[in-house]
């Protein structure tokens, strides 16, 4: 049973079509990648799923149900700018977000002093929000988000503003989530991130989907033509007829073979030239996916 | 429901724990009073105990003016005389008028064909605020000169120039006569529409600006995942307005205590003799509440189109005019509270609240007129909150720039 499914959703805002015919649904215990370069549309379609915009076609159903805004209570949406209530108290605001999503006023502080205690901002609860830093402003928000133990969770850029050390909390939050059986949706730019934790993708470019599906499923699709080599020597094999493109980081390459490239023959040609220490032919990167399917930096 | 209440709960407390609010609920009343308290000490300053000089060439009439000006029992003068006074004497009481030894000095030179002039002197112009009830006196007192001068006895003089007061009455809801105050009705009709457009502006703006902040904040992509924009909106109305209760239901209760202070006692006297009827405190906070509900509302969907609070800014003749409207109506409110432009501006929504509580406290208003201003307030109200809905609810989740009059028509047709 999908927690949230898209069939067919149609956007479209005076003169531009934000969203056209999207189609996707994200399971129990899914953690699902929503990308695509900037104005492709992940926005208006994750804005059409917490309700906040209706779609012009098409339909949306959350818990396997026609969306009703009382599903909402058990969702919970972290957006990409941080939405928070800047003169309010930390405590006073999460409790209030809390109320908001259905829990008691006692069940909402409980919680929040619990979840500040695990993502290690208690000393925070008393302050002003507009006294924190960007990065605890956004733990907060994710808290918010979460403490009404929502059974889908959708995030839009969760790691943005956050050190890495805060980065590996959230990422570790967010897999225990998963673990739990959340349905977990995030939009990001940060393809390493998606490589790392999404069980699912669906790529949107111009408001359509042009690539969904297994993550594993979709990299296994593509042919294995990159080799990762690390080496001492002669960097000579690198201009193998064998090569398309290369990029030589002193000891270390990443090389594209051309279309039939043959690695055996490279093998043999940079050990003649060098001594291997690692030779390892591997699947193109998210990155490179994304690059090849869009054909835009995935940063633009 | 519950969301409206949790959000005007928030609201609520976030603005009464504000410095704005603590400093207009303590400052207003206290600049009221002592508004009212210099007021009453320059009134008294003004025409007690003035010591002036008069010095005239004609010695009779000196006396005369003299006589009139000693019979203002309101002035209280102390008049000293110097007559038929030369150009020495002059010379020597304009040194004491410099001097401040006296306040003031009289000349009153009559010419070789019995022209009178005369010229007062003091420090400063504002010296003499009284300058009426003198020229009065002086008026007086050389028509009772010229008539004891073509052989009229003072005492029939006197007999012949009594004047005659015009006594004001006013009929109260019950049909009763009761006295009228004088200029008390002016600083009533002031301090009432003082009162409740300071709060309906302040709140009706003040929430115009959060929501700008709040959409630049964001926070609504968040607030709009949860409850919906109708109900976002019904809240902050419902948590602003309660602020603004809250701080009038304070004054009222300042005023009280206030009123049952010796201190009152001492202040309000006079023209400023105000006080308040159980209608009128009754029908203020319902105006208010109505007041607040029409501006706020209207702001509320115009701040949804603005990017920034210099946005705002071009939308503020919609507050301003209205609230110019009803102050420049109120001296024809003085004059006559029943005359058309009165009623009109009485009825009319967007004035309604400034001049009907003022009108109210002048004149006992029709109950059918009374009831046709609240009617048309509400019905004025429902409208601008159909307007203002739907642009709130398209204009906070619009950002990067100002919409355009047709963006405007179009988010009224598609929301």
């Amino acid at each position: 049973m999908p927690v949230v499914a898209l069939a067919g959703v149609t956007k479209a805002y005076e003169n531009k079509i934000a969203v056209s015919d999207l189609s996707l649904s994200i399971e129990a215990g899914q953690m699902f990648g929503l990308l695509g370069p900037n104005g492709a549309g992940k926005t208006s379609s994750i804005r059409m799923m917490m309700g906040i915009t209706v779609p012009d076609s098409g339909s949306i159903t959350l818990f396997d149900k026609p969306f009703a805004r009382n599903s909402l209570e058990q969702v919970g949406y972290l957006p990409e700018e941080r939405g928070l209530y800047k003169k309010m108290k930390v405590l006073d605001q999460l409790i209030f977000f809390g109320q908001l999503h259905g829990l008691a006023r006692e069940e909402s502080q409980k919680r929040a002093v619990a979840w500040a205690a695990r993502m290690e901002i208690s000393d925070a609860l008393p302050k002003r929000t507009e006294e924190l830093s960007k990065g605890m402003q956004q733990k907060i928000q994710f808290i918010a988000t979460l403490l009404h133990s929502p059974q889908l969770i959708v995030m839009d850029e969760p790691f943005s503003g956050l050190d890495p050390v805060n980065a590996v909390l959230v990422e570790r939050t967010l897999l225990e989530l998963k673990d739990q059986g959340k349905a977990i949706l995030f939009s990001t730019h940060r393809m390493d991130q998606v490589e790392k934790l999404c069980d699912s993708i669906c790529l949107i470019n111009n408001g359509k989907a042009v690539l969904a599906g297994n993550l594993r499923q979709i990299k296994a699709r593509y042919e294995r033509n990159h080799v990762i080599v690390e080496f001492e020597g002669s960097s000579a094999f690198l201009k193998s007829e064998e090569v398309a493109q290369a990029k030589n980081f002193s000891g270390h390459a990443e090389i594209t073979l051309k279309p039939n490239g043959d690695a055996q023959k490279l093998l043999h040609e940079a050990a003649a030239m060098a001594t291997i220490f690692r030779f390892e032919l591997v699947e193109p990167s998210l990155e490179e996916i994304f690059i090849q399917t869009v054909g835009v930096n995935a940063d633009a | 429901m519950r969301n409206i209440l949790l959000i005007a709960r928030r609201e609520y407390l976030e603005q009464i724990h504000g410095r704005a609010f603590m400093f207009s609920t303590v400052l207003v009343p206290l600049l009221i009073v002592a508004l009212l308290g210099w007021s009453s000490m320059s009134d008294r300053k003004a025409v007690a105990g003035k010591h002036l000089a008069i010095a005239a060439d004609n010695a009779e009439i000196a006396n005369r003016v003299r006589y009139e000006m000693l019979s203002d029992k309101d002035a209280r003068f102390d008049v000293e005389l110097v007559a038929p006074a030369t150009q020495q004497d002059v010379a020597a009481l304009l040194k004491q008028v410099h001097e401040k030894s006296i306040d003031g000095l009289l000349s009153i030179n009559t010419s070789s064909d019995g022209a009178v002039t005369a010229t007062y002197t003091s420090l400063s112009s504002g010296g003499f605020a009284n300058i009426g009830g003198l020229q009065n006196a002086l008026n007086r007192g050389l028509i009772d000169e010229r008539m004891i001068a073509r052989g009229i006895k003072p005492v029939d003089a006197d007999e012949l120039l009594k004047r005659v007061s015009v006594e004001t009455l006013q009929l109260n809801q019950q049909g009763v006569t009761e006295q009228s105050k004088g200029s008390t009705p002016f600083y009533k009709a002031v301090l009432m529409a003082f009162l409740l457009s300071m709060p309906i502006m302040l709140y009706g703006l003040d929430m115009a600006r959060a929501i700008i902040e709040e959409k630049n904040s964001r926070i609504f992509e968040v607030m709009l995942s949860i409850t919906r924009a109708d109900d976002l909106l019904a809240g902050k109305l419902v948590g602003v307005g309660a602020v603004g209760l809250t701080q009038i239901a304070i004054w009222m209760a300042a005023a009280t205590l206030f009123l049952g202070s010796s201190l009152a006692a001492t202040v309000l006297t006079g023209n400023l003799d105000i006080h308040f009827s159980l209608m009128e405190g009754l029908f203020f906070p319902v105006y208010f509440v109505l007041g607040f509900a029409l501006f706020s509302t209207l702001f509320s969907g115009l701040a949804a189109t603005c990017e920034t609070s210099q946005d705002l800014q071009k939308f503020m003749p919609l507050a301003i005019i209205p609230l110019y409207l009803s102050m420049g109506i109120l001296p024809v409110l003085l004059k006559d509270p029943n005359s058309i432009w009165a009623v009109a501006a009485s009825l009319f929504p967007l004035t309604a609240p400034y001049v009907m509580l003022p009108r109210m406290g002048l004149e006992a208003v029709p109950l059918w007129q009374l009831a046709a201003s609240l009617g048309l307030l509400i019905l004025a109200i429902w409208a601008t909150l159909w307007v203002s809905s739907r642009l709130y609810r398209v204009g906070i989740l619009m950002y990067g720039k100002r919409a355009t009059l047709p963006e405007l028509v179009r988010w009224l047709r598609y929301s």
